[in-house]
Formats: C-alpha cells, structure tokens, sequence
C-alpha cells in the first residue's frame, strides 16, 4: 500500500471541505481523482502530503501510520503542483538541480537523474534555456521534471494540464503513462474526464468533499450505461440484410435511415466488429459512429450535475 | 542542513539575475552620486572638506535601508507563494531554508554597499577612512535593514503592504535625518535620530571614525547593533509562527 487516507475530515472555519474521505492507493496504479472545481481534490492532496492538518481521520505513507510526513516518507513523494512553481531566474538545468538537491541527490547521481528528467519530459534540448523565455506548456513540463527529479515512488499531480496547448497536454499524458510502466504509483487530480479516460486504471470521483463512486472506466460507465448505439453509414443501405444484425445476441433494435443503419444493442455487447463483417460482405461502409457513455455521463447520472462547470445539466 | 545548503548556489544565482533590483540598488545610486559629483563640484563643507563625500557617503549608506526590499521578495516567492507547496513536501527544513534566503539577500545587500563604496572610494576619490570599519558599518546597516523587512513580511498578512511599509521605513529614516528638507529640533526626533534611525546612526558611526573619535564611533555602532539584536529576537518569534 502506497498511501491511505482513513475516515478523514478537514472543516475550514464552519465549512466541511472532506467529508470522512477513505481513500486507498496501491502501488503501481493510476488513480484518477476526478471531480468539478471545489470539489475538494486540492484539500485532499493537501491532507494526504501532510500540507494541511485535517480534523479528523488518519493518513498513512508507505504503511507508516504514526509520522507519515518524516523526511523518509516525504522522499518517496513528488508533487506537481496545480500552479507552476519552478524558479523563472533559473534555467531548466538548474530548477532541476535545486529540486535534486533538496531531496537529497549528490555528484554522478544527481547529474544524471537531472539529465533523465529534462529528457523524459523533452526539454533536453532546452536546458540552458531559462524558464521565464519557456512557453507555458514547457513551464508545465518542467514543474513535472523537478517533481520527478529524485524518481518518487508515488507521484502527486494536481492538475498539471491545466491551461496548456494540445500537443503539450498529450506530452504529459504520455509521460504519465511511461511513468506508470516503469512502476510509479500516480494520483492524478483533474476536472477533464477525457484525460482520466485515456490514462487512469482507476477512477475516484469526488464531490461536495465525499467520494460519489470509485471504479476502472468501464466499470464505472457499465454501472450507469445500459445500451450502445452504432451508426453505420453504407453505399448500399437496399442490400444490408438488417434480419442477420437483429439476429445478433443483445441486438434490441435495427433501424435503416436513409443510407445509414443505426444498431441498438445492450452496453458493452462487443458487437461492432460482427456488425462491420456483416455490413461489409452486402454493401460498402463509408462511415461509423458508436455513441458510449463517458464519465461525464456517470458524473451527470450520479449527481444530476455536469462535471466541467458544476452547473445543472 | 546539507541539504539547505546546497539550496545557497541557487539562491545567489536567482538575486544576481534580478536585473530590477540591480538596476534600483546599484545602478541608481552610481547615476545620482555621479550626478552630485558634478553638481556640487569643489563646493566645501563647514569643516573644509568637499561637500561632495558627505552626500556621496549619505547616498551609499541611504540605499543600504532599500536592501530589505530582497530578502522579502525571495521570502515571500518561495515561502508564500505557489512554491510554498512544493517546499512544504520536501523533505528539508523550512525555518533554516528561510534563513539561508534571508542570510544570502542581506550578503548580497552588504555586496552592492561594497561595490557602492568602491566605485565612490576610489572612482570619485571620496575620503571614507578605514575601508574594513566603513564595510563593517555598511554591513551593519545592511543587516538591520533586512531584518525590519523581515518583521514587516512576517507581520502583514499582504506582500504588496509589506513592501509598502518597507519603503515608508526607509524614506521615514531619511526624511528624519533631515536630507529632504531642515527637521525641527523636537526632542523626539533628536531622540529617534540619536538612537533609532539607523541612517543616522551609521552616519556617525562612520564619520566619528574619520575624525579619529572611536569613542563615539563604537557607541553608534553598539546602537545599531542592539537595533539587530531586538529585531532578530521580534523575526525569530514572527518566523517561528509563518513559515
């Protein structure tokens, strides 16, 4: 077990911010921590590093319960946080170096593992460049660097994405990726489920300070979807033997509108490749759309709100 | 602590790239102590020396009181900003991270008075005395100004009102040593001049020095000195408590 949280409370002033969160990350997961802004997400990362006091519960690091924020603990941990926080004045070397200092990195060591993580976040090219001249997609990339420096075991980011362009967004997703394959454990806070959706190997969603429901993707969207549509678009609607799809099991509907062939069938029935097969021996497929739930969905479903403004649906 | 000291290289790196605060420290001061050098030409003094040295001397010490101002920006960057956050999970020692900004802003504060009392010692030729003693005081006046810097950050809950307040220190300080305009002779401003304002203080210490009065000179300096010691004592307990 990399971190737990048990039971925990945290009330600014009156205000209930975690409402008895229990919380457990284990190693080699990652676990996305979804929910719409004030959620909580911020506080509970708060807690869980040992930044805040909460008022009640217990978090425990790497099995230790009794001082879990000594330094021993703390260098296991890397924090990406929601606000850029490198030095502007420094290059991309030197943020790295200070950042491989404090925890403790000396001589060969520190020299490569700076290298390593400028390299993994792809501004090798870019070390002697000072961060106030980097774009803000390359800040983004570099507060991820300084946090990986001294290669944690269990990586914090709170929302790293935010605010960056496309093609660094994917950047970091993909390093989160390759950080997971090579055995860190990541709790990654976001308010865009498609994100949550491509890298997570769980999911939590939080809001109001409770956590609403915690899956995989697919079982969480299995629990709320209960049917599938696949809209094919065909040269030949006439000659689409629509009887061999309604004969499909789970099949609940075949619909031919215009020259496209809509298929209605039970969620998850893993039908679209057979349906393609039939298509394809009568007519020709010019085009397809499966329409699927996604967290967005099970978010609105759960809370009757939509995730990204909070607001009604 | 090794691993706060290793923090230093860095710290210094970052204050010798903050072009404004070299601009404002070092650079105004050369302008304004130049332009008074010719201004003032061989005008003399009532005591027959140029009037030039005691302006040029007022002018290094007076922007010795603006040294504060980067200790608290450093302070407040890393330990009240958004970068608060990730020091606070590394594992290294706050109070002594704090105190290693704070010692490395007043060294580079005594620094820009040293190349301030270079340029005018031996670019303009001005009379300072003994070099050590006159570094010694600058010293001094540079490290009491850091630390009320330090109380007003630690005090104020906004940076941008600290910052203010530092200043108002500072032209409050000048203002009271007369260089704006004549002071009234109230007893309370004698006693604040003769006791508080470190300007002044350092001013003496420094002039009673070139008259061969150490006497004197060491009670003023004695004076700033326990002006660092109660204001060490007032950031110690306001440090213990913020950061």
């Amino acid at each position: 077990m990399i971190a737990s949280l048990n039971g925990i409370v945290k009330r600014y002033d009156s205000k209930l911010v975690l409402d008895y969160i229990d919380l457990d990350i284990n190693e080699g997961q990652i676990i996305g921590l979804l929910g719409p802004n004030g959620a909580g997400k911020s506080t509970l990362i708060r807690c869980l590093t040992g930044m805040e006091t909460v008022n009640q519960g217990n978090v425990t690091l790497f099995g230790d319960g009794k001082k879990p924020f000594q330094n021993k603990n703390k260098e296991k941990i890397g924090l990406v946080t929601q606000e850029i926080s490198i030095f502007p004045e420094l290059t991309a070397q030197e943020n790295a170096n200070f950042f491989a200092g404090i925890y403790g990195l000396k001589g060969e060591v520190r020299k490569r593992r700076v290298a390593e993580a400028l390299a993994f976040v792809g501004l090798a090219e870019h070390t002697k460049g000072r961060a106030q001249n980097f774009s803000g997609g390359m800040q983004r990339r570099l507060n991820i660097a300084c946090s990986l420096v001294h290669d944690p075991k269990f990586l914090i980011m709170d929302e790293p994405t935010v605010g960056i362009d496309p093609q660094s967004r994917n950047h970091i997703l993909q390093a989160v990726k390759k950080l997971q394959r090579n055995g860190t454990t990541i709790l990654y806070t976001t308010h865009y489920m498609e994100e949550v959706e491509t890298i997570a190997s769980e999911v939590v969603i939080l809001d109001k300070g409770q956590i609403i429901t915690r899956g995989t993707v697919q079982d969480l969207i299995r629990n709320i979807q209960h049917e599938e549509r696949i809209k094919v678009e065909v040269s030949h609607p006439e000659e689409v033997s629509l009887e061999s799809i309604q004969a499909l099991p789970d099949v609940k509907q075949v619909i031919k509108d215009g020259n496209q062939i809509l298929v209605v069938s039970s969620a998850n029935s893993g039908h679209l490749d057979r349906i393609l097969t039939i298509i394809k021996e009568d007519s020709g497929v010019v085009g397809i759309n499966v329409e699927k739930a996604n967290l967005e969905d099970v978010f609105l479903t759960l809370t009757g709100r939509t995730l990204r403004d909070g607001g009604s649906a | 602590m090794m691993r706060v000291l290793r923090t230093i290289p860095y710290t210094v790196i970052r204050m010798s790239r903050d072009y404004i605060t070299l601009l404002l420290l070092l650079v105004v001061p050369i302008i304004l102590i130049t332009i008074f050098y010719f201004v003032l030409g061989d005008l003399k003094n009532q005591y027959g020396d140029p009037a030039f040295y005691d302006t040029a001397q007022l002018m290094t010490l007076v922007f010795q009181l603006f040294g504060g101002s980067i200790v608290i920006a450093h302070i407040q960057d890393d330990l009240f900003s958004p970068r608060r956050q990730r020091l606070m999970v590394a594992p290294m020692s706050r109070p002594f991270y704090a105190l290693s900004i704070s010692l490395c802003g007043m060294l580079y504060s005594i620094f820009l008075g040293f190349l301030l009392f270079l340029f005018t010692g031996i670019g303009l030729k001005v009379e300072w005395g003994n070099g050590f003693w006159v570094m010694y005081i600058i010293g001094l006046l540079a490290v009491l100004s850091s630390l009320v810097s330090l109380i007003l950050i630690f005090a104020v809950k906004n940076f941008k009102l600290a910052e203010r307040l530092s200043e108002v220190y500072g032209i409050g300080c000048i203002v009271l040593a007369g260089l704006f305009f004549p002071i009234p002779d109230y007893t309370v401003i004698t006693f604040i001049n003769e006791y508080l304002n470190p300007l002044l203080l350092a001013a003496n210490a420094i002039g009673y020095a070139q008259s061969n009065l150490f006497p004197d000179a060491y009670i003023y300096m004695i004076r700033l000195g326990v002006g660092i010691v109660i204001t060490f004592i007032i950031v110690f307990v306001l440090g213990r408590r913020k950061i």
